[in-house]
Order: structure tokens, then C-alpha cells, then sequence
């Protein structure tokens, strides 16, 4: 708890303190000027950049990791752990390593490029490396084990008999998914979309290398500002304010869900 | 998720560290650099959260760089990975029994983030490569240390505009920043800033600027015919319209593999810096080099001793060292960089010191700005780029 709590304490009261950018002597004046120079509107224009993008991948992510995840459930023991290790060895590769091998695949002339050139998909090049879809082709690469992961494990302890009985009581196709499989899967979704949203939103790794430097996100505002210019307290300050929204909508999206999981008709 | 790993763009390492080396080193450097950078910083944010007046300073070095006598331990020297003469350590070594010089990688390199680490690293690191803006940023911050001259005689081999340029410590390389563009696709041939601006849109989605303020936006003063050390308000909006301008053109604004897409033609035109293009052209003799009309903006580097350092008479031996003709052109041979010192110029394999992308006449080298510190400006610069990334 220690380990989890103290960065998070001493970002906090960096956010509050103030750096002179020459000499570069830390003070700790408990001012909220940094949160007033968030209000900047390029800030803002980034911090709902990376929202959209966040929002996006997590729905990119939710509408390819539910099947796989479900089909992967019911395959038999054997096979539900060649799918896992599939889905989970390519991740012990570096993740920089992992992202730079996105840019051989989606740049022009790469396989990418050319088999929609073979297909006449395109006329001249693809040209989607360096955009924001080539972003967002990499985060729901990089995160798409995060939401499979937890909707697997959340589909996979459905007892069978469950099923059985939804059956003999008349569920059947859409009937069956709608009211017994997804309302067992839902914690398995919510925890997958709270894990890939909240990563995606402070990621900066990811616009940098496959954006081109030309999409600027609020992660790589804070890292810039960490790892660069050297502003510490302003730095905190849009962590921590990133943070609070996080938590902000993670409250609302629960008090929504818990109002939709009462209106679901039994 | 994996932050770790990632060397920042924006910083001129990853172009360096793919300097004569594969693919592979490049990667493995860069994870293992920016891995250690990123634990560094966690424990000094742990263990020093108020940098205040961290640094108490130290005394002048001591101990003779000639003498191998009065040498012992081990000198921490911040630079980029593999930025070193293949042999120069380890002959330093030999020369100076219990004497030895480790590297390691900075916290991002001549940036102000770079003064915060080394107070909160206080005593850890001797000396550290920077370029004339983060030296000037080191001074601001109280840390750095003018080295006792009488100890580095060998000061004398480098030759005197770079001598002068950069007075605090022992210069090492410079690089100019200018452009790079692939003949066979240009047909219309590049000359100036100007051009670039002017062809942008006909090139649009095939053109590279680099990922670090200081080239960038100096690289856009000089087209608008400003200095590329303006700390007018004035002059950097203009500046950053015109990089805002121009950026629906660009394809990417990258701090690594800059020329890469010259080499395979998925790029026409590249801002980019000359060593990068000299190397790219060994692999794609259709890129040419242009040091534009209305001036180039460039980077002198050199060593800096650090203040508190627990072995600067090491560190200060190792400065002398290194600028010793045959230890130097060791250095020049293994980075490929464009060097500070003609009396070395022997001993420099021939396809560094007779490239014309590296040495250009004197008359050129007049148009050459050197980037220095910008004080109190820093932060309209800062502000500005991050209008133009955000744009």
C-alpha cells in the first residue's frame, strides 16, 4: 500500500509547490497556480484528444476483445490455454520493440501498405502511419490482452448449468446472450474497460512513436514536462487533475451501471 | 505500460545511438538508457522531493590530470549511449591505474529536467556532455564547475572558435541542423528554408522536422530571417505560426530514424541533422544535403564538470584526455561526428574528415548559429512548441 500510496502523495504536493525554470530551486508555497495554467486551451484541446482516443480504443478493444474472449471460454481446458499463451506470449516482447514493428507494418510500402495496393483498396498509398488511427491501431494492440483477460475470466466461471436452465426455460440465441451471459460477463467488462480507459488516456509512448510526434496527448504533456522542461509542480498538477477526472467518471459509470443493472428486466 | 522502456523523443540520443550501429544495439541501448533514466528519477523524486538548495557546491578539483600517480576511483560521466571512442576508456584506464571513467545515460539530455537530476543526484555524477544551451542551464542552476585549466593542457589541440565558443568545459563535437531531400523525387532542388516552406504543400505527407525545439523552432527562425536564439515574444509567435503553418504537410516530426524515410523514399524532405544525412547517404546516394541560404542553426557539445562530483580530478583527467589527438580521433572514428580539433585530422579516417556534409567551406560556416542558453525565454519557447505539437 505504501509503495502504491507514496508516489501518489508526492505528486500531490508537488502539483501544489512552484520551480523556478532558471535555477530550477523547488518551493512550496501551496499555490493552485498550476491548476489555474491547466485552463490553457491547448491543455485542453489535448486532454479531450486523449479522451476521444481513450474512449475509442476502449470501445475498439470491447468490441473485438468480447468474442474472442467468449469463444476462448468455451473452448475445452487444453485449448483455452494454447488461446491464452497466444494472446499473452507477444507481450513478453519489449513494448517499444512491439510498437516500432507497428510502424514496419503500417508504413507505405510496408505488408500492410501493399496488400491493400494488391486488394485496389487504395489508388496510391495507404498513408496511415503518422495519424490518429494509426494511434489508435496501436494502443488497442498494445491493450487488447487487458480487456480480453478479465471478460475471459468473468465468462469462463458462468456455470453451464446456468445455461442449461436458461434453456429449459425457453432462453435461447440472442436470448440467452442478452439476459444470462452478458449480465454474468459485466464485471469482466467493466473491469477490462476501466483498465484499457484509464492506461490509454495517460499514454504517451504510443502517439509519439506511431503518431509521428504530431498528435499531442496529455501524456506526453506530462512526460514533457517531467523528462524535458523540467516543471515538476505544473507536471503534477495535470496528473493529478487527470486523475480526478478518471475517478470522477469511473463514479459516474458506476452509479449509471448500477442504475441500468437495477432496470434490467429480470 | 512499458513507459520504462521508452527513450524520449526529442532529444538528439536516439539519432546518436543509431550512429554505426545496428538496429538491434539501438534498441537494446535505448530500452536499457531511458530503464535506467526512468528508475533514477523515481528514486531521486523518493529521496529528494525538495531540490532546494540541495547542492552545497564543492571545491575546485584536485588531483592532476597528468599525473597517474595522484589518481583513483571512479568518474560518473552522464552522455549517450556509445558516444565514445571504442578504445578511449579503457586506454585511459591503462594509462591511469585505479583511475576509470563509467557512463551512463542522462535524464533526457541538456534539458532543464536534466539540473533537477543532478541536484537531486548531488555527488553521484562527475561530469556530463552538453551542448552550449544546457551548459547555460547547468551555470542558472548553480551546478556546474569550471575546471582548473592548469590540468587540462591539452586544451590547446582544439582549435580556437570552438575553444571560445564553449568556455566552461572541453568541446567534443558540433552538428548543424539543415536538410536533407532525395534528389530523384525533388526535382526542383532545395536551396533554402524558403523552398521547404514553399514546396510543402506540393510535398505534403512527405516531409520529416525534427522533434527538439531548439532545431525546429531555430530551423523555422532562420527560414523567417531571425535569430535562432530569439527571446523576442514577438518573434516566436511568428515562429511557431509558421511551423503551424506548415504542419498539416508533415508527415511526422521525429527525434529518431529522421532519415530513414529519405533511405527507403517514403520521404522527399528532411529537416534533420548532417552527420544523420552523411550516414543515410552512404546508404542512398540520391539524398542530398543542403545547408540552407538563410543560415543554419547548430550544437556545440563538449565535457562539463559537475558540481560535487566525488572524483572531478578523475573526471577532469579523462577531459584532457580526450581531447589528446590520438584519443580524439578514436572519438571522431567510432561516432562519426563532425570534429573541434585539426590537429587530429591525421589520424580521422578520411570518409569523416574529407565529407563535405561535415565540413563544409568557411564561408558556409559563417552562417552557422550556434544554440545557447535562453534564460527566462525557455518558457515562451517551451509554450510555443507545445502550441505548434498541439495544433
Amino acid at each position: 500500500m505504501l509503495f502504491f500510496l507514496a508516489p501518489l502523495v508526492l505528486v500531490g504536493i508537488h502539483s501544489f509547490g512552484q520551480i523556478s525554470l532558471i535555477t530550477f530551486d523547488m518551493h512550496f508555497g501551496w499555490t493552485l497556480q498550476n491548476y489555474r495554467d491547466i485552463a490553457d486551451p491547448i491543455y485542453f484541446k489535448t486532454l479531450t484528444r486523449s479522451l476521444i482516443l481513450s474512449a475509442t480504443t476502449t470501445g475498439l478493444c470491447l468490441l473485438l476483445g468480447y468474442p474472442l474472449a467468449y469463444f476462448l471460454s468455451r473452448l475445452s481446458v487444453k485449448w483455452q490455454r494454447v488461446g491464452l499463451l497466444a494472446i499473452i506470449v507477444p507481450f513478453w516482447a519489449s513494448f517499444v520493440v512491439r510498437t516500432y514493428s507497428l510502424v514496419n507494418l503500417l508504413e507505405n510500402g510496408g505488408p500492410v501498405d501493399d496488400i491493400a495496393r494488391k486488394l485496389q483498396l487504395v489508388s496510391g498509398h495507404i498513408d496511415f502511419l503518422y495519424t490518429s488511427g494509426s494511434i489508435a491501431a496501436g494502443m488497442v494492440y498494445s491493450y487488447l490482452p487487458l480487456m480480453i483477460l478479465p471478460i475471459y475470466v468473468a465468462l469462463e466461471r458462468i456455470d453451464d448449468n446456468l445455461l442449461d436452465a436458461a434453456s429449459d426455460l425457453g432462453a435461447s440465441g440472442s436470448s440467452l446472450f442478452r439476459r444470462v451471459i452478458l449480465p454474468l460477463g459485466t464485471p469482466g467488462v467493466v473491469a477490462g474497460a476501466v483498465i484499457v480507459g484509464i492506461s490509454a488516456t495517460g499514454e504517451y509512448v504510443i502517439p509519439e512513436i506511431l503518431g509521428g510526434g504530431k498528435t499531442l496527448m496529455l501524456g506526453n504533456v506530462v512526460a514533457d514536462q517531467f523528462l524535458n522542461v523540467g516543471n515538476y509542480p505544473f507536471g503534477s498538477a495535470i496528473a493529478m487533475s487527470l486523475l480526478a477526472l478518471l475517478i470522477l467518471l469511473l463514479v459516474v459509470g458506476r452509479g449509471l451501471g448500477a442504475k441500468g443493472w437495477e432496470a434490467t428486466p429480470a | 505500460m512499458g513507459d520504462g522502456e521508452f527513450q524520449l523523443p526529442g532529444t538528439r540520443a536516439g539519432a546518436r545511438m543509431g550512429r554505426r550501429l545496428s538496429r538491434r544495439e539501438l534498441l537494446s541501448r535505448g530500452a536499457r538508457l531511458s530503464a535506467g533514466a526512468g528508475a533514477a528519477w523515481l528514486l531521486a523524486a523518493c529521496s529528494n522531493g525538495n531540490s532546494s538548495g540541495s547542492n552545497s557546491g564543492s571545491a575546485a578539483p584536485s588531483g592532476s590530470g597528468s599525473s597517474a600517480a595522484n589518481l583513483s576511483g571512479t568518474a560518473v560521466l552522464t552522455t549517450y549511449p556509445g558516444w565514445m571512442g571504442k578504445n578511449e576508456i579503457s586506454s585511459f584506464e591503462d594509462a591511469n591505474p585505479g583511475a576509470s571513467v563509467k557512463m551512463t545515460g542522462s535524464s533526457s539530455g541538456a534539458t532543464g529536467s536534466e539540473v533537477l537530476f543532478f541536484k537531486q543526484n548531488a555527488g553521484q555524477y562527475d561530469f556530463s556532455l552538453e551542448d552550449q544551451s544546457g551548459v547555460g542551464q547547468l551555470i542558472a542552476g548553480g551546478i556546474l564547475q569550471e575546471p582548473d585549466w592548469s590540468k587540462i593542457p591539452n586544451i590547446s589541440n582544439v582549435d580556437d572558435p570552438f575553444r571560445k565558443a564553449y568556455s566552461h568545459g572541453t568541446p567534443t563535437d558540433y552538428g548543424k541542423v539543415g536538410i536533407g531531400f532525395r534528389s530523384d523525387i525533388v526535382k526542383e532542388g532545395i536551396t533554402s528554408w524558403a523552398d521547404v516552406w514553399n514546396l510543402a504543400p506540393k510535398y505534403s505527407g512527405q516531409i520529416i522536422f525534427l522533434n527538439l525545439d531548439r532545431d525546429c523552432m531555430g530551423s523555422a527562425l532562420k527560414y523567417l530571417g531571425l535569430s535562432g536564439n530569439t527571446k523576442d515574444p514577438a518573434q516566436i509567435e511568428r515562429c511557431k505560426q509558421a511551423l503551424i503553418d506548415i504542419k498539416p504537410h508533415l508527415q511526422a516530426v521525429t527525434g529518431t530514424g529522421v532519415s530513414r524515410g529519405l533511405v527507403k523514399g517514403t520521404a522527399a524532405i528532411a529537416m534533420d541533422w548532417d552527420y544523420d544525412i552523411a550516414l543515410a547517404k552512404e546508404q542512398e546516394p540520391r539524398i542530398e544535403w543542403v545547408l540552407p541560404e538563410e543560415g543554419v542553426v547548430a550544437y556545440l557539445e563538449g565535457y562539463v564538470l559537475i558540481k560535487g562530483g566525488q572524483h572531478l580530478d578523475v573526471a577532469t583527467a579523462f577531459m584532457d584526455w580526450n581531447v589528446k589527438p590520438d584519443q580524439y580521433a578514436d572519438f571522431v572514428n567510432t561516432t562519426g561526428t563532425a570534429y573541434v580539433s585539426s590537429k587530429a585530422t591525421p589520424l580521422i579516417e578520411k570518409s569523416i574528415s574529407k565529407n563535405p556534409i561535415l565540413f563544409p567551406s568557411p564561408e558556409v560556416l559563417a552562417k552557422v548559429e550556434y544554440e545557447n542558453y535562453l534564460g527566462e525565454a525557455t518558457a515562451l519557447w517551451n509554450k510555443a512548441w507545445d502550441e505548434f505539437k498541439s495544433a
